[in-house]
């Protein structure tokens, strides 16, 4: 029972432990912080995928699948599909309402059209519709001014529905970020400019775009006035910054993959018109399909591959049908979420191993703190080893006082720097803004610490001895030093790490990774007790004669 | 017994046959020079340091220790002697108190902890009290004279009721006056019957003792 007693007070009688548990929480808090975001990263990429695509895309771009509807039968045949639906893409280009006067903005974005009814059942659609009246949870959090609180159901049923309610019209909605009128604030809700003034589905915006003919060449472009309805937000800076929705129909009519006659210049009709000898059939340039709960997206994927070979097949000896679909790998793909993202996503993983196994080298560094420590202070306590033996204390009793003393930094370091990682991860938005945008009263109150410092380090410098002044005055510069980089960064205009332009996400991820945590904290606790090995056993191994004979 | 330490290459003999037989209840003065191998012997009987092989052994109550587990020599430094060394040997972190309790809590198992530790900090407090220690428990001993830090050391040597009692020039550091309080003390336990191998070169201190023994070129000598 004497060890609890002797590790508590060479715990608490010297500052070094301390230091060492401070190491030991600062290396654990790292690998977890830095994992947890990265891993966060990842699940976000994964789940966007689902939110914006579904989880198996047929592709075939610019020409498009003729006959998708029926493709869309056949897939919503499979067991492993939930549902399909059909999307022509393409790019265009959006005159903006902004700014007042006659100049307006134009933004490139990618049009994407959509049946709405059978795409929110494949994506996360109706989720990201962003203007829509708050739940009872989102009111607890959301600002006293924030426009949504004013809102009433009917701009939500726009926006699902792609039409204008009131003018009786299609309508747009484009991602929250494509108009500039939006400025996203620290909490991360949207407040439109000038005080509302630029809420855009109160706003007309007019769409161009070029369609494309069969043999490859361009057509005359096609404008059309849309009134914007909705706007989406799915946290994807990429997507909600450069996409727009409108109708299935208008997008193909736009593109000029709507429904169309073929026609025989060589032959006339009756009227003396082309003779029409059949039908170009409407085309999706994709189909988004939806895995059935439970089924991988891997596995949907390998069925879709036989529907689309079977629903060519049949196309083939459809006489009737002029226009055949593509066979696999001309230009149509049929992928994965992962595997469409994969150059994006299999980099980011390896990284991620890579920095797990490079922080593994922490855990060398709790070892040899923790060896450095325990043998300095066996070594200081080489008379105290002798003492207790010489009134009975075992070898192995010995041994264990260092043992559990390193246990004890383990673990309290251990859980210091999951609770430190903890409240790192879950602020790190908050924290990340304030690198941004540093606040003022941080530099006051370093500068304000500096110059208590300093009157601390001459009152206890006063009579010269070195410590107290050398202590002072490194942490008064450090304290300075801190002041001024906050002042600069705050001239500077703050530093933005995470640019939602690269990284792809407008907020960082904040949830701790557990199984990382987990692992982080054993593999410290380990290695702790690992370090603290060999100066037990140089402890037990201390002659008890030695150790008091010398004064 | 013999022993010889090994410095570099060179044995260094200090013992050569040195013996010693010491009855229960009774008081002994070792006396010699300095460097004469005293507080080797004493070590020697304390099992802080072991004979040479084939140079002797030391009996207990009739045990050779050598035959003894090393569980069961741990148990005798614990429970059959007391040590008191001439520069007290206190831990500086523990106060007046705990350095007092430490033999018993070398000895107690956990699981006795909480049933014992009650009474044993009773006995402890009594002893320091009985030493007119009572009112300096709670401090350090850096913040104790000399003669009390001695007297500290004593009652830890006391605390777990040893058979007997091995002093390393216990009065060796100190002043006369205080040297001589402590001394009574000694003598005070002696009287209660303790068994006492007092290491000393002060003849005058030597005297008080039931029999006086010098150590003069590793052997003893009446
Ligand atoms: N651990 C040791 N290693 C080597 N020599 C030692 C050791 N301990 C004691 N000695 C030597 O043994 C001799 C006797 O020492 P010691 O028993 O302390 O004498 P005393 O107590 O009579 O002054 C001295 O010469 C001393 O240097
Ligand atoms: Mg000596």
């Amino acid at each position: 029972m004497y060890h609890a007693l002797l590790t508590n007070r060479y715990l608490t009688s010297r500052v070094i432990p301390l230091i060492a548990v401070a190491a030991v929480a600062l290396c654990v808090a790292l690998v977890i912080i830095v994992v947890s975001v990265m891993t966060g990263f990842l699940n976000m990429v994964r789940d966007s995928g689902r939110t914006l695509m579904g989880d198996v895309v047929i592709s075939y771009p610019v020409t498009g699948i003729p006959h998708y509807e029926r493709l869309i039968d056949r897939i919503e045949e499979l067991p492993e599909a939930e549902a399909a639906t059909p999307v022509v893409d393409s790019w265009g280009l959006l005159k903006m309402p902004y700014p007042d006067g006659a100049n307006k903005d134009t933004e490139t974005v990618q049009i994407w059209g959509i049946d709405p009814e059978s795409f929110a059942k494949v994506t996360g659609y109706a989720d990201t519709l962003y203007w829509r009246p708050p739940t009872e949870q989102q009111l607890k959090t959301m600002a006293d001014d924030d426009p949504r609180r004013q809102m009433d159901e009917q701009v939500l049923l726009d926006g699902l529905a792609l039409r204008d309610s009131r003018s009786d019209r299609a309508g747009i909605v484009p991602g929250i970020h494509v108009s500039v009128g939006n400025d996203r604030q620290s909490d991360g809700s949207i407040r439109p400019a000038r005080n509302g003034y630029w809420w855009m589905p109160q706003w007309e915006v007019t769409l161009t775009t070029l369609p494309i003919a069969t043999g490859g060449g361009l057509l005359e472009p096609e404008s059309r006035i849309f009134p914007v309805v909705n706007e989406f937000f799915s946290g994807v800076f990429l997507i909600d910054d450069k996409r727009a929705m409108v109708p299935l129909e208008i997008a193909q009519r736009m593109l000029h993959l709507d429904q169309g006659e073929i026609v025989d210049e060589e032959q006339l009709d009756d009227d003396g018109l082309p003779k029409v000898i059949g039908v170009d059939p409407a085309k999706a340039t994709m189909v988004l399909v939806r895995a059935a709960d439970g089924v991988e997206p891997d596995e949907l994927r390998e069925q879709l591959v036989g529907v689309y070979d079977a629903f060519r097949a049949e196309l083939l000896q459809d006489n009737n049908a002029f226009v055949k679909p593509p066979p696999q790998g001309m230009g149509l793909s049929i992928k994965t979420w992962e595997q469409q993202q994969a150059d994006f996503i299999e980099p980011i993983e390896k990284e991620r191993e890579l920095m797990r196994t490079l922080f593994s080298l922490v855990y060398l560094v709790c070892a040899g703190l923790v060896l450095a420590i325990f043998w300095a202070i066996v070594y200081e306590k080489t008379r105290d080893i002798g003492i207790l033996r010489s009134i009975g204390a075992s070898r192995f009793g010995i041994s264990w006082i260092f043992l559990r003393y390193g246990l004890v930094i383990g673990i309290a370091g251990a859980l210091v720097g999951v609770g430190l990682a903890y409240l790192v991860v879950r602020n790190i938005n908050t924290i990340h803004s304030a690198m941004g945008d540093p606040p003022m009263w941080l530099a006051i109150i370093m500068l304000a610490l500096a110059l208590v410092a300093i009157a601390l380090t001459v009152y206890h410098g006063r009579r010269g001895a070195l410590m107290p002044i050398t202590l002072g005055l490194l942490v008064s510069i450090t304290l300075i030093g801190a002041g001024a980089v906050i002042l600069i960064l705050k001239d500077r205009g703050g530093v933005v790490i995470w640019d939602p332009s690269v990284y792809y996400f407008t907020t960082i991820p904040n949830e701790m990774d557990s199984g990382t945590a987990i692992f982080t904290m054993i593999g410290a606790v380990i290695f702790s007790l690992i370090g603290a090995f060999l100066p037990a056993a140089k402890a037990a191994d201390t002659d008890p004669v030695r150790a008091l004979h010398y004064e | 017994m013999h022993k010889t330490y090994r410095l570099g290459r060179v044995d260094v003999p200090v013992l050569k046959g040195a013996t010693l037989h010491v009855k229960p209840g009774e008081w002994v003065a070792i006396l010699g020079p300095s460097g004469s191998g005293k507080s080797t012997l004493l070590h020697l009987l304390g099992d802080l340091d072991q004979p040479d092989a084939d140079g002797g052994e030391v009996r207990f109550d009739g045990r050779s220790l050598a035959s003894m587990s090393r569980r069961a020599r741990n148990l005798y430094r614990n429970r059959s002697i007391g040590f008191v060394f001439q520069f007290y040997h206190l831990l500086p972190e523990l106060n007046v108190l705990e350095n007092t309790l430490l033999p018993a809590l070398v000895g107690l198992h956990r699981w006795n902890y909480y049933r014992r530790i009650g009474q044993l900090r009773k006995r402890a407090t009594q002893l320091l009290e009985s030493f007119g220690l009572g009112h300096r428990l709670k401090h350090r001993p850096r913040e104790l004279s000399g003669g009390e830090r001695q007297r500290v050391a004593i009652a830890r040597a006391l605390m777990n009721n040893p058979k007997v009692l091995l002093a390393d020039e216990p009065t060796g550091n100190l002043d006369e006056a205080t040297g001589a309080e402590i001394l009574d003390l000694i003598v005070q336990q002696h009287r209660d019957g303790l068994t006492i191998v007092m290491v000393t070169h002060d003849p005058a201190i030597a005297e008080r003792a039931d029999r006086v023994v010098h150590l003069h070129d590793g052997r003893i000598a009446e």
